[in-house]
């Protein structure tokens, strides 16, 4: 198994991408940190589901978008395994994708800008502030994180959260620049529309019709199709690559 | 806790018997029950229902029954309602549909019933709808008034999810009483609309009653076949025949039997920009409720001589049927199924390896099958449930003298092609029975006031009571004003 013995953080990982991500890693033998912050149920269902897939999991609550409980949920890791290979930042501020009644360019406040950097940004850098020493110490690591094909495409433009979105892209390649001599790889994913999650329970039929019609694959993603591309990079298969972004959404973005 | 299903007025509950149905159609194991009536409480809810039709439901004017069914339908369109949500919940479990065909399929399903479109049912099926309320002038002279029947007894049957909603609401219009048989398979929407309805008006409730009985157990059926005015059964040609046999020669049985639809994909379809759609809008109709619908296709007619070839319109199709896995992951089947399936599969297989000018391409876990055909030889059902059969036609009007032979069966037929080949393929179907044409994509959605199998859904339920001219022109001659 590709990921025997090795320890994988997920954040959001008790349901939808988060959840399929996972699943993944423990199909593979991980031992995975379901994170979560408020439905416990189902970050118990995930934990269950990786264990009858032939990995481990261990579930921790932890806002991510606080850095005091960042601190704490790498502490909790820390003691029960003193390691951290992979880190899969995939917990981001809910966003309401609506396609119909979606904030317009002169709608859309500075705050909103804001609370998208913070909220896309802020745990990224904080979790790879606190994860990069770990990983320096055994001068190996490797971090994913989570874009939108929407920031190459903008189908719908979700301002505040597109940029954001950019912004985390440029900060993987300029965190890829500067630790890739210690052995450590920043990659991240950009998924087209994923249904069904929270975040797309109510796109409409129409738009995902509009999607799924100038894509070549026709069809539009599932959370467990951004696995696959997840576990590649997380994987010696991508040995030497860095500061990449792979897309996710069936051959719409071709770059 | 078990849910109760069924629904009726005037008898305890208590007082009856309950059967547990359960389901595990490998989307959460349910139990519901269904109420087993006796004979006795039987009869007494038909004379109950009857009576309330009599001097309630026949003195309701249609437009008021029209905005009670209206508001009912609005609320089960509600996706915040308890009484959808639970439908959203149970379907999938019942059923096992994927959830998410459900919820849209309700969605589309329920819209038709909305106050214009029932407005439009009426006026499909009665020039004038108020001949349901009062006496009308007829067009040929004197009056004449339509009554639903005072019983009208359903018997349906389970192939797809909220069906006997359509033929409750075409009682209601009529101003018929109502009791309901509902299948085993899907006992859960008739119950589900009857008790919302009766929320929004609870005399209208009493006019409904939705029973269960064991299918073949024939003692509770008889006594409503005896009671009933009309007759109303959906199910196979056997059972058919046998609810007909049993059917007192005064009570008309109206029938709705297994039927076969395919599609037609002309040449004009299959240029390299359109051709995709046409098979991503084939394999939707083939995909909406597994085939299971009598409007669903079993095979698709496709057309040489376009750009796409018949046998690169069915690996076209074989590929959307992969990817509406996708979207609507099929459902378990029963062994039933299941082996009709794999039985179908083996021979379309086997044919494929030993004919020259076929093609197999399937799922290699039973999801989905396509058989590809060079030729158009003697046509047969598919084994349903995603397998589908594509035949490739030198000219669409082939198809007719190919099908004829399954006149008693034809039903819908989804077309793809140009205008002109549309109404010259129309007139060719029609002549051979076929009652129904619908766009690809919409084989599995009939528009509201449909006529089903070519027949008049409110028409057929009314006996109309004429006053003749002559009557009239005779009472003149006995008024007060007479000079």
């Amino acid at each position: 198994m590709k990921f025997n013995k090795q320890i994988v953080l997920v954040t959001g990982s008790s349901r939808g991408i988060g959840a399929a991500i996972a699943k993944a890693f423990a199909a593979e033998g991980a031992t995975v940190i379901i994170n979560y912050i408020k439905n416990s149920a189902a970050a118990i269902e995930t934990a269950e589901k990786c264990k009858e897939l032939g990995g481990s999991a261990k579930i921790i609550q932890a806002d991510v978008s606080s850095g005091e409980q960042i601190q704490k949920l790498i502490d909790e890791i820390l003691q029960d395994f003193s390691k951290i290979d992979i880190l899969v930042n995939n917990a981001f501020k809910p966003y309401i994708f609506d396609s119909e009644n979606r904030k317009q360019f002169h709608e859309t406040s500075w705050n909103d800008y804001q609370e998208q950097l913070d909220g896309v940004l802020f745990s990224s850098y904080t979790l790879c502030q606190t994860i990069l020493p770990i990983f320096k110490k055994r001068t190996k690591g490797n971090i994913i994180n989570i874009a939108s094909d929407l920031v190459a495409r903008p189908t719908i433009p979700y301002h505040d959260y597109m940029t954001a979105k950019a912004a985390l892209i440029g900060f993987s390649r300029n965190l890829a620049m500067e630790v890739g001599q210690f052995g450590i790889r920043v990659n991240c994913v950009a998924p087209g529309l994923v249904y069904p999650t929270d975040g797309s329970m109510n796109t409409k039929e129409g738009l995902k019709e509009m999607i799924i019609n100038q894509t070549p694959l026709r069809r539009i993603a599932a959370p467990e199709d951004v696995a696959g591309p997840v576990l590649f990079l997380a994987s010696s298969w991508s040995g030497f690559i860095t500061g990449q972004t792979l897309y996710i959404d069936g051959g719409l973005v071709m770059r | 806790m078990t849910l109760n299903l069924g629904y009726f007025q005037g008898i305890e509950s208590s007082t009856t018997e309950w059967k547990t149905l359960s389901f595990d159609r490998g989307r959460g194991a349910i139990e519901v029950a269904v109420p087993v009536l006796s004979e006795t409480q039987l009869k007494s809810l038909c004379t109950r229902v009857k009576n309330m039709s009599q001097t309630y439901l026949k003195t309701i004017p249609v437009s008021d029954l029209v905005n009670i069914i209206d508001t009912t339908i609005s609320s089960f369109l509600d996706r915040t309602n308890p009484y959808r949500q639970q439908a959203e919940d149970l379907l999938p479990r019942i059923t096992g549909y994927d959830p998410e065909m459900i919820r849209l399929g309700l969605t589309s399903y329920l819209k038709t019933f909305r106050k214009v479109e029932l407005n439009r049912f009426l006026s499909e099926d009665f020039s004038n709808p108020k001949i349901l309320d009062e006496f009308q002038p007829l067009p040929k002279g004197g009056l004449g008034r339509a009554y639903g029947p005072d019983l009208l007894f359903h018997i349906w049957a389970g192939n797809v999810p909220g069906l006997p909603i359509w033929s409750l609401v075409s009682g209601l219009l009529v101003k018929a009483g109502n009791i309901g048989k509902v299948s085993s398979a899907e006992p859960l929407m008739a119950s589900l609309f009857s008790k919302l309805l009766a929320e929004i008006d609870p005399k209208l409730g009493e006019c409904i009653a939705i029973v269960w009985w064991e299918g073949g157990q024939n003692k509770w059926e008889e006594v409503l076949l005896k009671q009933a005015d009309l007759v109303l059964a959906y199910g196979n040609n056997d059972t058919l025949r046998q609810i007909r046999n049993r059917t007192p020669i005064t009570t008309r049985c109206l029938t709705y039997g297994h039927k076969i639809s395919f599609g037609m994909i002309s040449r004009s379809a299959l240029d390299t920009g359109k051709s995709w759609t046409t098979a991503h809008q084939a394999a939707y109709d083939i995909v909406r409720y597994d085939q299971q619908g009598c409007y669903s296709p079993q095979i698709f007619f496709v057309e040489e001589g376009g750009a796409v070839s018949p046998e690169q319109f069915a690996q076209f199709l074989a590929r959307e049927l992969e990817n509406f896995e996708n979207k609507f992951p099929s459902r378990s089947l029963t062994i039933e199924e299941a082996s009709i399936v794999a039985s179908w599969r083996q021979s379309e297989e086997l044919k494929a390896f030993s004919e020259e000018k076929r093609a197999f391409l399937a799922d290699p876990n039973g999801r989905w099958s396509v058989s590809y055909s060079e030729t158009a030889g003697e046509i047969y059902p598919s084994g349903l449930n995603r397998t589908i059969q594509v035949f490739a036609v030198g000219s669409l009007r082939e198809v007719p003298s190919i099908v004829k032979p399954y006149k008693a069966f034809l039903q819908t037929v989804g077309i793809a092609a140009s205008p002109e080949e549309l109404i010259q393929l129309a007139s060719q179907l029609g002549a051979i029975g076929v009652t129904r044409i619908s766009a690809l994509e919409h084989m599995t959605t009939p528009e509201a006031g449909w006529h089903h199998d070519g027949r008049f859904n409110l028409l057929d339920l009314v006996t109309v009571t004429e006053v003749e001219r002559t009557a009239e022109t005779a009472a003149e001659a006995f008024s007060d004003y007479v000079d």
